[in-house]
């Protein structure tokens, strides 16, 4: 049985180096994998750039003498999704840089602006000889943009940036108010620390710690908590692809298979359901095949895809605050969690928040909490709305000691 | 070779990469995997903006090199740009790693012979603490051809190849995660390294059945050569890149040649020529590298420039113009950054404290006016000796005052190759170093 995947990426980047346009690159990349499956083994190539069909499955059953085992049936299904809303020309996107860069530069002309602004369009395709035939295409523009004050004596202080598929400078401009007119306004650090800020780089333990092969193992903290309940009644995560503010990531894991709705639910109302896993796993540990492969379509699937969402609340975030204020990390850098579960974090930039609107600058503190407690009796829950970040977010109580 | 436009800069870069990886965990075989790849990345400049284009298909470039130049405004005067004006016009071919030594040319069987050895030397069975043990080999090979409209025409190579052990050892439910590896410019410098791997093991398990959270707090610090190698690429060696103070008065007048700026047991020094990780003897603009004094006796001598830094500040290019691969422009980099090891004693060093940290390994650090770095391994220091093994989420520290602040430098200066460097989305690998130091104060969480 043959299988191909391939991967075509076209990306055009406008760089911004202190508030001019210094390039223009454009990138156009293709990938393919081509794989053979026989006798229980799998023989893989992968070719950077354009290589014919012939070519790729004959070099892959060369490969075919690794012994690469995989045993597994090959999957089949038919869909195509397609996310584009809008593509600029690379014309259009330059006069959108020019309109950014203007922009703020004029209108903040005490700050250092660099960054960059560019559109990504990708196209995953996977079909195989049982009938599967799976393609996902996508295309947004990204602004990133890392700000100095002129009389800071760091290299940077900051940094804000979103992505769209229907990029609005606008909403930038929004962004630039809240991060750049907020900047010169020193507040105190409140008693209370009410965290508000987009959730990735808090849940890193949490997923790393479902893996299904480490809590089989007993190397994950979550070993021993299957059934049980651990975290907040209003806590739930779930892997889905379907997020509309998640760009470029195809439905389907390594190994060709899919979710119901996109979705899979591993911690619902605090309750340990599972852990994710992939077909190996899954049959070697005897725990349930979650579709979690991930590949890297150079060798076998590997245990650990996953696109982990806290499922948001009914309440807006100002409505979860419920007239408290928040405090948004901006620039933080060198701790995180630890083997026990328990975090530290020093932050040299952060802002006192209503929700939604900067109120000032808080002195540089560290940041401490635990994941147990942080999704558990500290987790106040996650927004319905998208504001400052235009992204999803969550309030977490946290303990704040200045430096 | 290429026909270049009139009253435009241009270059193009070509790369040829093979890498391989194996990894085995727990006995089971789950990754053993070859890629081969080639890019080229064509760049024009017009005195004002670059026009770049990034493709796979090598003979595609000449349509690449004819597109772009549509795209830029001629200017007459482009040889007379400050920038490119800095851009060096030289011939050579320097490939090093193309004989016996050559990576591509080790078969995947002595690479599963050299896993398998390991692994016979050091997981032990008997230690029911570990649960987890996993072993790992990669490599990459890279040949790189640099051509510029000045007349530039340069190829060279660069390659590293690496292997270790990893063990996850739980203790109470904690799970500590120790080992080593070793990253090298040949196959041969990764073998007979069994001894040290199990020492490593076995601090590791040490640590997981007897550390104790620290106490959080301000305390003297000793921080051993691979930690000091981290802190000196961190907290120093990314300010010492031109290219983030270039029109920026503030930092310019922070950063004027001949200030003091530590105490005058430090030197720093970064060098592309040494054979280690960091090797770029000619950069990513076909410039050639230099040994850089960045701190001289706790002096700021010297920073790290491209052709455009240089062009604006008015100083020497120093060959650190590096991108990650074919797909990425270059920009300032550092290369061999290490702090020069001094003359005290480290026995010395520690008998003299009386409450500290010994900081012995660090996962990775951060760099801006606070430094940070998060430790694996640290010991409490009490009364001139090493004690109980402490776990450290976090120590920091502001770059302005450690730098004074350091007041033992050690006479085990040791270079570490196992670094891979980010900066504005790009990795690089570089290599850092230095000896034991000890450090009068830093916050420890």
């Amino acid at each position: 049985m043959r299988e191909k995947y391939t991967y075509n990426c076209i990306k055009s980047e406008i760089k911004i180096e202190e508030n001019k346009i210094q390039s223009f690159q454009k990138t156009a990349s293709a990938t393919q994998s081509f794989r053979i499956y026989q006798n229980g083994f799998l023989g893989v190539h992968y070719q950077v750039g354009k290589i014919s069909d012939d070519r790729g499955f004959a070099l892959a059953e060369e490969k075919l003498s690794l012994k690469r085992q995989y045993k597994y049936p090959l999957e089949s299904g038919v869909r195509h999704r397609d996310k584009r809303e809008r593509i600029l020309t690379d014309k259009e996107l330059m006069e959108l840089a020019q309109e950014c860069v203007s922009h703020l530069s004029e209108k903040y002309p005490r700050f250092v602006l660099s960054g960059s602004i560019f559109q990504r369009q990708t196209d995953e395709h996977w079909t195989n000889e049982n009938g599967l035939d799976y393609q996902n295409i996508d295309c947004s523009v990204d602004a990133g943009i890392i700000f100095k004050h002129v009389d800071s004596k760091d290299i940077s202080d900051g940094w804000f940036g979103f992505g769209n598929r229907n990029f609005s400078p606008e909403k930038l401009y929004e962004m630039a108010e809240n991060y750049l007119g907020s900047f010169e306004k020193q507040i105190d650090l409140p008693e209370e620390i009410i965290v508000q800020k987009q959730y990735y780089d808090f849940y890193g333990k949490l997923t790393e710690s479902l893996n299904a092969e480490e809590i089989a193992l007993g190397t994950s903290l979550l070993s021993g908590k299957v059934g049980q309940k651990v975290f907040a009644d209003s806590f739930t995560l779930l892997h889905d692809v379907s997020d509309e503010e998640c760009w470029h990531n195809n439905f389907w894991d390594g190994e060709g298979c899919v979710t119901q709705g996109d979705k899979r639910v591993f911690i619902e109302n605090g309750v340990v359901l599972m852990g994710y896993s992939d077909k190996r796993t899954a049959e070697k540990y005897g725990v349930p095949h979650t579709a979690n492969a991930g590949s890297n379509y150079c060798d076998i699937p590997y245990i650990g895809w996953i696109n982990g969402r806290i499922k948001r609340s009914d309440k807006t975030i100002k409505e979860l605050l419920d007239g408290r204020l928040s405090v948004v990390p901006v620039a933080y850098s060198g701790g995180g969690f630890n083997d026990k579960g328990d975090y530290v974090m020093p932050v040299h930039l952060a802002y006192l928040s209503d929700g939604e609107k900067f109120l000032g600058k808080l002195p540089p503190f560290t940041l401490s909490g635990n994941m147990f407690d942080m999704f558990g009796k500290d987790f106040i829950g996650v927004g319905s709305d998208n504001p400052i970040f235009n992204d999803k977010q969550i309030l977490v109580k946290m303990k704040g000691s200045k430096t | 070779m290429y026909k270049f436009p009139k009253d435009l800069y241009a270059d193009v870069r070509i790369e040829e990469k093979s890498s391989s990886n194996i990894y085995i965990k727990n006995g089971e075989v789950e990754n053993n995997m070859a890629i081969s790849s080639v890019g080229a990345i064509v760049r024009v400049y017009d005195g004002e903006m670059w026009y770049s284009s990034v493709t796979n298909d090598i003979a595609s470039i000449q349509d690449e090199i004819d597109n772009l130049a549509k795209l830029a405004k001629p200017n007459p005067g482009i040889v007379n740009d400050p920038m490119v004006k800095n851009l060096q016009v030289n011939q050579i071919s320097l490939l090093v790693y193309d004989g016996d030594n050559d990576l591509r040319k080790v078969s995947r069987d002595r690479k599963m012979q050299l896993l398998e050895g390991l692994i016979a030397d050091c997981v032990d069975k008997t230690i029911p603490e570990i649960n987890t043990w996993e072993a790992y080999y990669n490599d990459n090979h890279k040949v790189k051809h640099f051509y510029s409209s000045k007349g530039a025409a340069i190829t060279q190579d660069r390659q590293a190849c690496t292997a270790g052990m990893l063990f996850k050892i739980t203790v109470d439910g904690v799970t500590t995660t120790g080992g080593k590896h070793y990253q090298k410019m040949d196959f041969d410098g990764l073998l007979n390294h069994s001894e040290e791997i199990i020492s490593e093991r076995d601090r590791a398990l040490d640590f997981a059945r007897n550390a104790v959270d620290v106490t959080p707090g301000d305390y003297i610090c000793v921080l051993a050569p691979v930690v000091t190698a981290m802190f000196t690429h961190e907290s120093f060696g990314h300010k010492s890149e031109a290219d983030f103070m270039l029109n920026d008065k503030t930092l310019r007048d922070e950063w004027v040649m001949g200030k003091k700026v530590g105490n005058e047991k430090v030197s720093i020094c970064d060098s592309g020529d040494m054979p280690n990780h960091g090797y770029t003897p000619f950069d990513d603009e076909g410039n050639s590298a230099c040994e850089t004094w960045l701190i001289k006796n706790g002096v700021l001598t010297g920073r790290l420039h491209d052709a455009h830094s240089a062009a604006v500040l008015g100083e020497k290019t120093t060959g650190n113009s590096r991108a990650q691969d074919y797909q990425y422009m270059p920009m300032v980099r550092m290369t061999n950054t290490y702090m020069q090891g001094g003359s005290d004693n480290v026995d010395k060093m520690i008998s003299e404290i009386k409450d500290g940290i010994y900081v012995y390994g660090v996962n990775y650090g951060t760099g801006n006016s606070t430094f940070t770095m998060q430790p694996n391994i640290c010991y409490r220091i009490r009364d001139g000796r090493l004690a109980e093994p402490v776990r450290v989420n976090v120590v920091t520290g502001s770059v302005f005052r450690t730098l004074f602040d350091i007041d033992a430098v050690g006479d085990d200066f040791q270079l570490f190759d196992t670094y891979y460097c980010g900066k504005n989305d790009q990795t690089v690998p570089v290599s850092a170093g230095g000896p034991t130091i000890r450090v009068k104060s830093l916050t420890v969480n």
